[in-house]
């Protein structure tokens, strides 16, 4: 194992209360050494004069769609842009095929992650067979199996009796459960926020309270389970955030919630022109429940920023909006989305920023990552604050070209990503 | 002795362009657009059906992806009365294989046509296809979005009624299943830019989230709504659009909003009863106003459809200005 100095990068390190110019030291896969003074002579030493270092970031919520549509994404190639935004660690959702209901599925993520060794990647498993919300999955032989969390994803468990048992299951086998909330016949044909802009654009729309009325089922459920260990997935409206924050403040306990980077930084406008890299799931909002979000996120009801990383092939995209497929890619912008949107727009410092994106996640997922702690695995990125780019999704790694940031200013770049004490990607190019 | 209407229509003209290479909304329309439109389609009802060589050797595809009977057929006509080549697809059975609007739509437009007459059930199709052809498309309705030469045929229609160039003290009562209706957002758009004052009469389940912001007044009752109202334009209800279960019963929907006898009466004695049609009969209006009263417009409003989409199919096709499209190919 070789070793790495890096000099004079300005260090964030939230969970130790780093903030300032430092040196940081790597010696066989591990942070060795962080501070003003570092002696040691090691293999290779690089002046990050300029540059900001942080924690490698930790991406909650990604779809790499391997094993079944490796046309959209691999393991591979999405490890590859998660490199590209600095991002060292990522959750990947169920919702392969076959769905990831199964120890086999859990086991070949784990394996083909650990063979093409970029990035630390943590599959979940399906709260439910097939992910159709009837028949819970073996919870504990996924979770022996590697599995870091279940969860239905975009199949949310409409079944009360269903989510409960779950929620019990989660609680008896200290599992993770993370819901994306949503009620079914609320939603109905909706395939944008519902509001002024579906009505000009004639399109069926998805009301707030979908989600909002999910989210207090799920909260009420996990209490009533003895505070289960409930995160809940890319909260989208001002509902889910005002009842976070209610049941936060009244003490329940191991309830985590994360919004999608997208959600504070984009209104429904985007959809205008039937722009169909705006058509997500949950969709883009109008601007009165982005601005309830930026609230959430200022006063700590959100625990985690996420991308729901979800690459799709250009003729699944290329079709009338209510046909197209859902979601945007989002592993490369990340970072430069929440410092754009969140930073400069003046709502929060870098520090609080990067927390939502290292320790923080790191700490609801249970995993011994996202900081520069001395012993710690050297999980590392670099980032240039000054870079302003336009984001273009047919330049990334990532097989999915369908950016909904396409064509917007970003600032801040990932400029070098260690994994593991190795650098894996530097200046654009992923480096085996 | 055939030079003369020709030349008649092209001295209207005055060598003016549409400001837009497509119609897909009528959000872009200029009031320049608008008067020029009516302006050719007042002279070419004069002419009635007579055989114009205005657009020879220019040829149109109705690609009607959703049934239609009077807009394919009035778009057809109208093509033939300018000497196009016309032919038509309904239901694509390409689409039906797997085969993308965008291919369907390229191959078409590699025939070289001047126009695609396109009409689908999704909700912004047609701008998604006009970007990828060199043809001009007509949108002749996409989803709930709009219905473009629906709307402008009504407004020729109440503007030659009232004998006026806008709708500045007109009121205008649009009643029925708006949340699911192209011809309301197409009207909405161009009656505004009109000066219309337009209230919108239906059950709550019938209208869009925040309708209100198109600048309608909204009436649950239809008979305050229809107090003075210079024209009623009832809507259909569209089951095949989704208005099952938005609404108990077709019976309770006749009795609170149909437009009888007595409900015309409350509105302007000279106040013109319009649909886009097709009517059902005695749900949406009474069946002894659709085409027998003096009130009725139902059938000039199909006159009216035919000279519009002329001027259309000229003015798009054959322009003056010589501004041709880039299409984007995938």
């Amino acid at each position: 194992m070789t070793s790495i100095l890096i000099k004079n990068a300005h260090v964030i390190d939230p969970f130790n209360k780093i903030n300032g110019k430092c040196h940081i030291f790597i010696q066989n896969g591990k942070i060795a050494a962080v501070g003003k003074d570092i002696s040691n002579k090691a293999d290779q030493e690089i002046d990050a004069r300029g540059l900001t270092l942080t924690p490698g970031l930790i991406d909650m919520q990604v779809h790499f769609r391997e094993p079944g549509r490796e046309d959209k994404e691999t393991i591979e190639t999405g490890a590859q842009a998660c490199l590209a935004g600095g991002i060292t660690s990522a959750v990947a959702m169920p919702n392969t095929t076959p769905a990831a209901d199964n120890q086999t599925v859990i086991e070949f993520m784990v394996n083909r992650a650990a063979e093409i060794d970029l990035i630390n990647l943590y599959p979940t498993g399906a709260i439910t067979k097939g992910q159709d919300g009837a028949q819970l999955s073996e919870i504990n032989e996924l979770k022996n199996a590697g599995a870091i969390a279940i969860t239905d994803d975009g199949y949310d468990v409409q079944d009360e009796g269903v989510l409960r048992r779950a929620l019990e299951y989660a609680k008896t086998t200290n599992m993770l459960l993370m819901s994306h909330c949503e009620t079914n016949s609320l939603t109905g044909d909706g395939v944008m926020h519902e509001g002024w802009v579906s009505t000009q654009l004639g399109l069926a729309g998805t009301p707030a309270e979908s989600e909002t009325l999910a989210v207090h089922k799920n909260i009420m459920l996990a209490n009533m389970a003895g505070d289960a260990r409930l995160h809940l997935l890319h909260n989208s409206t001002a509902g889910a955030i005002t009842a976070i924050r209610a049941a936060k403040k009244l003490g329940q306990k191991n309830l985590t919630a994360e919004v999608s980077v997208q959600h504070f930084s984009l209104t429904d406008e985007e959809c205008f022109g039937y722009n169909t890299n705006a058509k997500m799931y949950p969709p883009l909002r109008s601007k009165e429940h982005v601005d309830a979000i930026i609230a959430g996120i200022k006063d700590g009801t959100v625990d985690a920023l996420t991308t729901d990383h979800a690459p799709h092939t250009l003729s699944d995209k290329q079709k009338p909006f209510a046909d197209a497929a859902m979601g945007s890619t989002g592993v490369e912008t990340s970072f430069a989305v929440m410092n754009t949107y969140l930073v400069e727009a003046g709502h929060i410092d870098l520090n609080h920023g990067i927390s939502l994106m290292t320790n923080k996640p790191a700490e609801i997922l249970g995993i011994d990552k996202g900081t520069l702690s001395v012993g710690a695995d050297a999980d590392i990125a670099l980032f240039n604050l000054n870079h302003k780019w336009a984001v273009d999704g047919t330049k990334g790694f990532s097989k999915g070209h369908n950016c909904v940031f396409n064509g917007k200013e970003l600032t801040g770049k990932c400029v070098m990503t260690i994994h593991n004490g190795a650098i894996k990607y530097r200046d654009g190019e992923i480096l085996v | 002795m055939s030079k003369q209407p020709e030349q008649e229509l092209i001295d209207i003209r005055a060598g003016r362009d549409l400001s837009v290479l497509d119609l897909i909304s009528v959000d872009p329309l200029t009031d320049d657009d608008i008067t020029l439109i009516f302006d050719i389609a007042r002279k070419f009802r004069d002419f009635e059906t007579h055989k114009f060589d205005l657009n020879k050797n220019r040829s149109m595809v109705n690609v009607f992806f959703e049934n239609s009977t009077r807009t394919m057929s009035s778009f057809d006509l109208a093509g033939k009365n300018l000497s196009m080549d016309t032919t038509s697809i309904s239901s694509s059975s390409s689409v039906k294989k797997g085969e993308s609007y965008i291919d369907t739509a390229q191959t078409l437009d590699s025939y070289n046509v001047k126009a695609l007459i396109v009409r689908t059930s999704e909700s912004g199709a047609s701008e998604m296809i006009a970007r990828h052809v060199k043809a001009a498309v007509l949108n002749a309705g996409d989803g709930w979005h709009e219905h473009p030469t629906q709307a402008l045929l009504d407004a020729l229609t109440i503007l030659d009624h009232y004998d006026v160039t806008d709708m500045k003290d007109k009121i205008v009562t649009i009643v029925g299943d708006i949340r699911h209706s192209r011809v309301f957002g197409s009207m909405v758009r161009l009656f505004n830019k009109l000066g219309a004052t337009i209230r919108v009469a239906a059950p709550q389940t019938l209208l869009p989230m925040h309708a209100d912001k198109f600048g309608v007044e909204i009436f649950y009752d239809v008979e305050d709504a229809l107090k003075d109202a210079h024209v009623v334009y009832a809507l259909r209800v569209q089951e095949e659009r989704g208005s099952n279960g938005y609404i108990p019963t077709l019976r309770e929907y006749s009795k609170m909003y149909g437009i009888t006898r007595k409900r015309l009466d409350l509105a302007n004695d000279k106040a013109l009863l319009m649909h886009p049609g097709p009517v059902r009969r005695d749900v949406d209006v009474h069946s002894a106003l659709v085409t027998m009263d003096e009130q009725s417009h139902i059938l000039r409003q199909v006159e009216n459809g035919m000279a519009v989409r002329k001027s259309l199919l000229w003015l798009l096709c054959n322009r003056n200005d010589g501004k041709t499209k880039d299409a984007v190919k995938l």
